[in-house]
């Protein structure tokens, strides 16, 4: 058996020795007998179960977050990859494991780490439903000075901070959105294995136990070895995805809870497809921009663009300030063939002439008759900007955000929109992260072709703690790619179902960049709407077959 | 720890600390802050030093606390504090200070010297947490009382101890034994009894984290097989795994402090206590 070390604390007798030699100064009775009582409260006698919940008690911790941050602490010994989908909560469960160490005394030291956008939000929940003070990073001093610190890897990665953190001997550290540390030859990543931790926690929402290949190297963060070396790891395991055995191992440090398993209620999600007919100018529009396809699509001085007719295809659905941008940018390309430039000069032309946009009438009419807080997502800045001054044109304040915003100017925009403003118009980029659980109203003014950013942006406002159903309203002009997209292989998937496991389980068998190349080649590489509906459906049955055969594997098991 | 265990214990602790209750319902307490406990309590120490410094006349703040809102007047403004607030445990660290070491005498009531002197006896009284931890942890608590005069070692000392009348003076007509042990030797009987017993305990856990440990460890060791020059990182984490796993045991000491006894520790008649005082 193991004798443990004893370590006796000294100070208070040297402290006892002085008072008896100078006669005091002696303390109160009361304090004493106060401090011993609440020394018992405080204390913990058993190495399992949580404590933190009696120190929390403004906090509703759902039965998942709970079980989860028991299975971390006794049977994954701190370290774990907390990979629960969109909105269950895993920020709650990440803090409730680190309070929990924190009031057993196990954890003092803590690192955190989050994109720069998060990190206000992280550090005002831990303070506020943790009691946890943590503190932004914005001073060099504070990496040794402060215990609890939250910051993005990309500032703390870069020198001065680099030198003074790699000091540090963390007893935590905890990685939110730790999916884009798969690969080991980037900076964060190498950043990250340097750093010195006790325990470890990985959050991500990307789900990655079945694409178990690309799993090695953030297991590798968390336990070295637990998968063995790199090449003994490659061997081994070929074909990783398909190991039921290496499944297994990697469950052991993994915890994902689904919402198709969680008995909570949920708000419902309440989703309209709201077809819209182009005016005529724009339908014009629409259809020469297609004709392109055809005559120059597969030429050589087409070639030379870095993008394809379908991305003109797609602005045109979206704004014509979106179009106007590419084409503006197109035609002050030079060596340009006089013929292509003729063409695209008149495009322009058109481009100007549009005066109705019926995408936008119909925005305006849906907020108008909403008369709540409204989300709108589009793909293009352009399109931001011009709704931003279209709505404000109609009384109707909008605030935009975007994902290149500094951190304090997203939460200032998220705060204008909260207490000011009816509409917050987001790109894509902005959506990661933020949560907007107060609004329950969301347009997709365009869609984009990775179903994964379709659910986070739907996760910004159908998470834990809403409590109002949520209203989802896709807009697709007829007749265009958009219409095909969201008819034939959105909605037979199921995308925008109440619960997303379906497309969880389609995620895991086919890597979000395959399904956004299946989709955008078969657009771009049929030659007429007829075609473009028979390889969807392909697509679709594709996909399905693969969800009867998990259904199949999943009965076997059973 | 209840609500209502909290309100009380607010109560005594600003009480006893020269800072009274203003107002006080069930659900919330009014206190006028004390200087100290101002000085203490509200982290203004620039206010401290500029009216020490232009010796102006201190106003210490006063503080609204609601246990609960239910039963506190309505629209009260104040801060809400239960068993997880910052502002509870703070409250609990300065107990701990201002109750670190204390003296006391039993009090005995005796009026004349008619039967002659009474003798108080030293024990030296040592509250310990005790914590178990390696990947994991737990706690103990301990209180120990050693008699200054014989040696004789008493475990549960101080709970004994709130069933005495007890005083910071030497009561009349009464004397304390000089004591043979001193406060210093004393300590480390303590200490080496408390070691004795603790090799005597069961420690599975310790085995079973030395046991994680060397597991964590070899998985290590695999990973960098292939690597003749190991990286700086291995050092590191064998660093961190052990850290993380080695299992020790740590003594902290609450408070403790002198008591000078008529009665002998483990003859004292427990009373049922009120809650607290």
């Amino acid at each position: 058996m193991h004798s443990p070390k004893i370590i006796f604390d000294e100070e208070w007798t040297s402290s006892l020795i002085e008072r008896v030699e100078q006669n005091g100064p002696w303390e109160n009775w009361q304090m004493y007998k106060m401090a011993i009582e609440a020394e018992k409260e405080l204390l913990i006698e058993e190495f399992e179960g949580l404590r933190a919940p009696s120190h929390l008690p403004h906090l509703s911790i759902f039965p998942h977050q709970k079980e989860a941050a028991e299975r971390v602490l006794t049977e994954m010994n701190g370290k774990a990859i907390l990979a629960d989908e969109v909105g269950l909560g895993k920020t709650i469960e990440a803090g409730l494991i680190l309070k929990e160490y924190m009031i057993r005394g196990l954890v003092k030291k803590v690192l955190i780490l989050v994109p720069a956008s998060l990190v206000t939000q992280w550090c005002s929940e831990l303070n506020q439903k943790f009691y946890i003070p943590a503190v932004e990073q914005r001073k060099h001093y504070v990496w040794d000075q402060c215990d609890v610190i939250v910051s993005s890897i990309d500032t703390a990665k870069r020198e001065p901070h680099r030198s003074t953190i790699f000091e540090q001997e963390y007893d935590m550290i905890i990685i939110d959105e730790a999916h884009k540390l798969k690969n080991k030859n980037t900076k964060n990543y190498q950043f990250v294995r340097q750093l010195k931790k006790k325990f470890c926690l990985l959050l991500t929402a990307t789900p990655v136990q079945n694409k178990l290949s690309e799993v090695f190297h953030l297991i590798s963060i968390l336990k070295p070895g637990h998968l063995g070396n790199e090449e003994a790891f490659a061997k081994e395991f070929k074909d990783a995805d398909q190991h039921e055995e290496l499944r297994q191992i990697v469950q052991k440090v993994m915890i994902r809870n689904r919402r198709s398993d969680s008995t909570m209620d949920w708000p419902k999600r309440v989703v309209k497809t709201v077809e819209i007919d182009f005016s005529e100018e724009e339908k014009e529009l629409y259809d020469t921009v297609s004709a392109l396809k055809n005559r120059w699509g597969n030429k050589y001085q087409w070639s030379l663009f870095p993008f394809t007719v379908l991305t003109l295809q797609r602005e045109c659905c979206s704004s014509r300030e979106a179009v106007y941008m590419t084409l503006k940018g197109l035609l002050g390309q030079e060596d340009m063939a006089p013929a292509l430039k003729e063409e695209l000069e008149r495009i322009m032309t058109m481009v100007e002439n549009v005066s109705r946009h019926a995408k936008a009438e119909k925005a305006l009419e849906l907020i108008q008759s909403i008369d709540d807080k409204v989300i709108i997502f589009t793909e293009y800045r352009a399109t931001q900007l011009y709704l931003q001054w279209y709505f404000a044109q109609h009384g109707i304040k909008a605030v935009p955000f975007r994902g290149g915003f500094k951190r304090s100017k997203k939460d200032w925009m998220k705060q204008l929109f909260k207490d000011r403003a009816q509409v917050l118009i987001a790109t894509e980029a902005g959506g990661e992260g933020i949560n907007l659980q107060f609004c329950h109203h969301m347009i997709n003014y365009d869609l984009p072709w990775n179903p994964m950013r379709i659910e986070q942006r739907i996760g910004r406002i159908h998470r834990l703690g809403q409590e109002h159903d949520v209203h989802i309203y896709n807009f697709a002009v007829a007749n265009t790619v958009e219409d095909h997209i969201l008819k034939t292989l959105y909605k037979k998937i199921g995308l925008f179902e109440e619960v997303i496991g379906k497309l969880d389980d389609i995620l895991e068998k086919m890597r979000e960049e395959e399904l956004e190349m299946h989709i955008s080649n078969i657009l771009n590489h049929s030659e007429s709407d007829g075609e473009i509906r028979i390889k969807l459906d392909n697509l679709t049955a594709c996909i399905d077959a693969h969800e009867e055969e998990n259904e199949r594997v999943a009965d076997r098991r059973a | 720890m209840l609500q209502t265990d909290v309100h009380n214990y607010l109560r005594t602790f600003f009480t006893e600390n020269e800072s009274p209750i203003i107002e006080e319902s069930d659900g919330h307490i009014h206190i006028q802050l004390s200087i100290d406990m101002d000085k203490r309590l509200m982290n203004r120490p620039f206010y401290w030093q500029y009216l020490e410094k232009i010796g102006g006349v201190p106003n210490p703040m006063k503080l609204t606390l609601i246990t609960d809102d239910s039963k506190a007047p309505e629209d009260l403004k104040g801060e809400r504090i239960h068993f997880g607030a910052p502002r509870l445990h703070h409250i609990f660290r300065i107990a701990k200070e201002l109750g670190s070491h204390v003296r006391m005498y039993e009090k005995v009531a005796r009026t004349t010297l008619a039967d002659g002197s009474i003798s108080l006896l030293p024990w030296l009284n040592v509250n310990m947490k005790l914590s178990y931890e390696a990947e994991k942890k737990k706690d103990r608590f301990v209180s120990l009382g050693l008699n200054l005069v014989n040696g004789e070692m008493v475990d549960g000392f101080a709970d004994q101890m709130i069933h005495l009348p007890l005083e910071p003076v030497i009561p009349d007509y009464c004397f304390t034994v000089s004591p043979l042990i001193k406060p210093a030797s004393g300590m480390n009987r303590i200490r080496m009894y408390l070691e004795n017993e603790l090799l005597k305990e069961d420690h599975t856990w310790a085995t079973q984290a030395v046991e994680k440990m060397n597991q964590d460890l070899r998985l290590l060791e695999t990973f960098y097989t292939d690597e003749d020059d190991r990286p700086e990182s291995y050092e590191n984490e064998k660093e961190a795994i052990t850290r993380q796993y080695d299992p020790k045991i740590s003594m902290n000491v609450i408070n403790g402090g002198l008591f000078y006894l008529h009665q002998h520790p483990l003859s004292i008649k427990r009373k049922i206590l009120p809650y607290r005082k």
